[in-house]
């Protein structure tokens, strides 16, 4: 019989990974999945309690939180591309400009700038099947 | 001959209202350029009518007062609150009546015969204006309100439609709102009259409170006769002849009547001098029976009108416009309306003969000036908007018909036998002399005035024909204007044929047949109104005596023959002035530069009327503006207070700002590290 607190190391482990992933990435797909992690740390948590305490609690609230992180991991996703579209780049601190007024950015001194090259070079997301007809406007490009 | 008087005296009023309405809805979209046919047809409607009317009211028996009354509508009313608070004033019930007298017959003609046709100039006049449609509906409306002012048959209706036609007069001055002189005249004549106007209303409560409770002219009269002379009786009586002052622009608020002549000229006529400033008039002869009651309202009357008639006749001595000239006119004789309106009180009894003096003035005046103004209008028209008189010249050979009908007005207006002015003049100088013979008290007072009024009749002759041959004799002298306005309005520029005007200097400037026609009817009233009304017939003095707001009054017309005495008083002071101005004018146009240099300050005096605007300025505007300026500066100070409690949440958010970098892993840190902590501390604390 694994006691308790192992599992509840593995969870610990789980989520302090997509915390320091959370804290350190500053791709927001990488963010994105460190913010996953950490819901699945909390989900062996919760099934580990369930198994120790003999009732089904623990694992109807994992179902619900799978249930939750898959649909908003679809939201999350399509805004993650709305935001790509807007810099072409998935970098967050691009967007610090909404900051508030009379703050200076911060700027990350240690790293050039991408060069055009590199951007040219970010991965374009190619249109799955054929692109409905739609009016100009509504385009971004 | 009246089937059925009460639709045809709603009409009268009625009609320019529907026009009011049909040209303000219509004008701009589909009248256009016939914007004026709603009005003339309004307005000549309402003249036909009111002929009717008046002989209607002619062939009724002489002996019985001449008084319709018709029944209108409930228009508001209050009701004492039971129980036992010592309520002083009673109910009031307004209802919305008219009546006709002989009084209200006699303004309805003048008011309604000048309208057409000052309606008719205008459509000449204003021809091409951009705001043809909105004068049209401002005219008829005024046309409305004046006409409901005498047909009104209580002080509260009565009020109402005094205010409408001051509304009227506002919006007609600031016609060319463009100009920012127009807009500050409009004004200063609104606030003016207001200060009147607020008297008036004094006035009229203090009647209702004190004289039955009821604001109907028959009641109010009756219970005041009944109540005899009180001094609070006097007060109400100086309370309403404070409105007077304001609406027919007497000294002391004289001020605002010279600069409403911004507004177009036919307004100026219309509203300016024939009708909307004779109001006070009016109602000064429409409340005789109060006035007869107290002799000191009587005796303030009189002064402040001879008082006015000098000083205005003094003024237009000098002027060099025009049209001011013809205002200040308009401001002196007005002022021997009220002349004669104070003198119609000896021994306790009413003259109707002072009072018919100067309603007929009133009559006669609404020709005579409207017929002035106009071809005023006229020259303006043709000189391209130039009324200085010393820019104009000669203009007899270029404007026939204008300098026709001008000096049919100017001899009405000096009051040259046989023409009408002359007659009214003279019954109203009567009337004083009549009034300084008998008057118990004040004999000295009513012969001063007397004199006043003669030596004004001088200086009105004298200032008239000063206008008249300065603009019409001498050389000829065209502004260039007159070459490059080819059209009615100020702003209507560039006129493709005008460079061939340049080579005829000779050709005609006389004005459209429109305003020709105006012209030349009233000129033909301006001459013979005086002689068929009074002069010859004596009927204007019997028809008003027949109203009801004299034979209830027991009111008596003295014998009058014609007095020699008078008459050769009178001429000799009207051809005195008139060839004095001939002799300055035309036989040495030199002289009149020498007689001015000489008396330097009498000159300046005049010239710059008598500084009343620099006076009223410096002692009402100046200190209410350093008040207004106290005002400001604490409203700053309490401003200062709110704003600097606004300021302290801000400058505590400020502190907080820069927490909010825009950087998403500093917001994470941050939730991060306190959530850290809060669990911790929670943990800590759990445990013991």
């Amino acid at each position: 019989m694994i006691p308790l607190s192992n599992y509840l190391i593995v969870g610990a482990i789980l989520f302090v990974l997509g915390m320091i992933g959370f804290l350190t990435r500053r791709n927001l797909i990488l963010m994105f999945l460190s913010a996953e992690m950490m819901l699945q740390g909390v989900a062996i948590n919760l099934v580990a309690f369930s198994r120790h305490h003999g009732n089904l609690h623990g694992q109807v609230f994992t179902l619900f939180i799978i249930t939750v992180a898959a649909c908003e991991s679809a939201i999350a996703l399509a805004l993650i591309l709305m935001l790509y579209r807007q810099r072409q780049s998935l970098d967050v601190s691009l967007w610090q400009d909404l900051r508030e007024p009379g703050q200076e950015p911060a700027l990350d001194l240690d790293e050039p700038p991408p060069s055009i090259e590199e951007k040219l070079a970010d991965p374009k997301l190619i249109p799955a099947g054929i692109e409905p007809a739609r009016p100009r406007e509504d385009s971004y490009d | 001959m009246i089937d059925n008087p009460n639709i045809l005296v709603w009409l009268i009023p009625a009609l320019p209202l529907v026009s009011a309405v049909i040209t303000a809805l219509l004008g701009s979209r589909v009248l256009k350029s016939y914007s004026h046919v709603p009005t003339v047809a309004a307005a000549a409607g309402s003249c036909v009518l009111s002929v009717l009317l008046l002989l209607g009211l002619a062939l009724l028996d002489g002996q019985q007062s001449l008084q319709l009354k018709i029944d209108g509508f409930k228009w508001f009313s209050t009701h004492v609150l039971p129980g036992d608070a010592p309520l002083r004033f009673g109910a009031l019930d307004i209802r919305f009546n008219l009546q006709v007298d002989s009084l209200t017959a006699v303004m309805l003609i003048a008011i309604t015969f000048v309208g057409t046709f000052i309606a008719v100039f205008s459509s000449g006049y204003m021809h091409g204006d951009p705001g043809y449609p909105r004068f049209f509906a401002i005219m008829s409306l005024f046309l409305f309100s004046m006409t409901g002012l005498v047909l009104a048959d209580n002080f509260l209706v009565l009020y109402a439609f005094w205010e409408g036609v001051g509304l009227c007069s506002y919006l007609l001055v600031v016609f060319w709102f463009q100009k920012p002189s127009a807009a500050a005249a409009a004004r200063k004549a609104f606030l003016v009259t207001r200060l009147g106007d607020a008297g008036m209303i004094l006035g009229i409560m203090l009647l209702w409170a004190r004289f039955g409770n009821s604001l109907d002219f028959d009641t109010v009269f009756g219970q005041a006769a009944l109540a005899g002379e009180s001094s609070v009786l006097t007060l109400a009586c100086l309370l309403l002849f404070c409105g007077a002052v304001g609406k027919s622009a007497q000294f002391p608020l004289h001020v605002w009547l010279p600069d409403a002549m911004e507004g177009p000229t036919p307004a100026s006529a219309l509203i300016h001098a024939a009708t909307m400033v004779t109001a006070g008039v009016y109602l000064v002869a429409r409340c005789s029976r109060l006035f007869a009651l107290s002799p000191t309202a009587q005796l303030v009357v009189a002064c402040i009108g001879g008082v006015t008639a000098l000083l205005g006749a003094l003024i237009a001595l000098t002027q060099t416009d025009l049209k001011r000239v013809l205002a200040y006119s308009t401001i002196s004789q007005l002022g021997y309306m009220f002349l004669g309106l104070g003198a119609g009180l000896i021994k306790d009894k009413l003259i109707v003969f002072a009072v018919a003096a100067a309603i007929f003035h009133l009559f006669t005046h609404a020709f005579f000036k409207a017929l002035l103004f106009l071809s005023a209008g006229s020259v303006m028209h043709g000189m391209g908007h130039v009324i200085d008189m010393r820019r104009l010249g000669g203009l007899r050979k270029v404007m026939p018909i204008t300098h026709w009908s001008f000096l049919c007005g100017a001899v009405a207006l000096a009051g040259l036998i046989p023409f009408s002015g002359f007659w009214s003049k003279d019954e109203i100088l009567e009337a004083v002399l009549q009034a300084g013979e008998h008057s118990d008290a004040h004999n000295t007072v009513y012969l001063v005035l007397f004199a006043t009024a003669l030596i004004t009749a001088a200086l009105t002759a004298f200032y008239t024909f000063r206008a008249y041959f300065k603009t019409f004799w001498g050389e000829l002298r065209i502004p260039d204007e007159a070459y490059h306005h080819g059209h009615s309005t100020p702003h209507d520029h560039a006129e493709p044929n005008d460079h061939q005007a340049n080579d005829d200097r000779q050709k005609s400037f006389e004005s459209p047949s429109s305003m020709t026609l105006p012209l030349v009817v009233l000129a033909i009233g301006a001459l013979f109104v005086g002689l068929i009304f009074e002069g010859a017939t004596h009927w204007m003095g019997d028809f008003l005596a027949k109203s009801a707001v004299f034979v209830q009054f027991h009111g008596y017309t003295p014998e009058h023959g014609f007095d020699w005495l008078m008459f050769g008083l009178s001429m000799l002071c009207a051809a005195g002035g008139v060839g004095l101005a001939a002799w300055m004018y035309l036989v040495k146009p030199g002289i009149a530069d020498t007689v001015a240099s000489a008396l330097k300050p009498a000159y300046n005096l005049s010239l710059n009327r008598f500084w009343f605007d620099e006076i009223y300025a410096l002692l009402i505007v100046a200190p209410l503006t350093l008040f207004a300026t106290v005002c400001r500066l604490f409203d700053s100070i309490v401003d200062g207070i709110v704003d600097l409690v606004g300021l302290l949440p801000r400058q505590l958010a400020r502190g907080l700002q820069p927490i909010q970098n825009g950087l998403v892993q500093f917001y994470a840190l941050v939730t991060v590290v306190f959530v850290a902590a809060f669990v911790i501390v929670f943990a800590l604390w759990i445990r013991q």
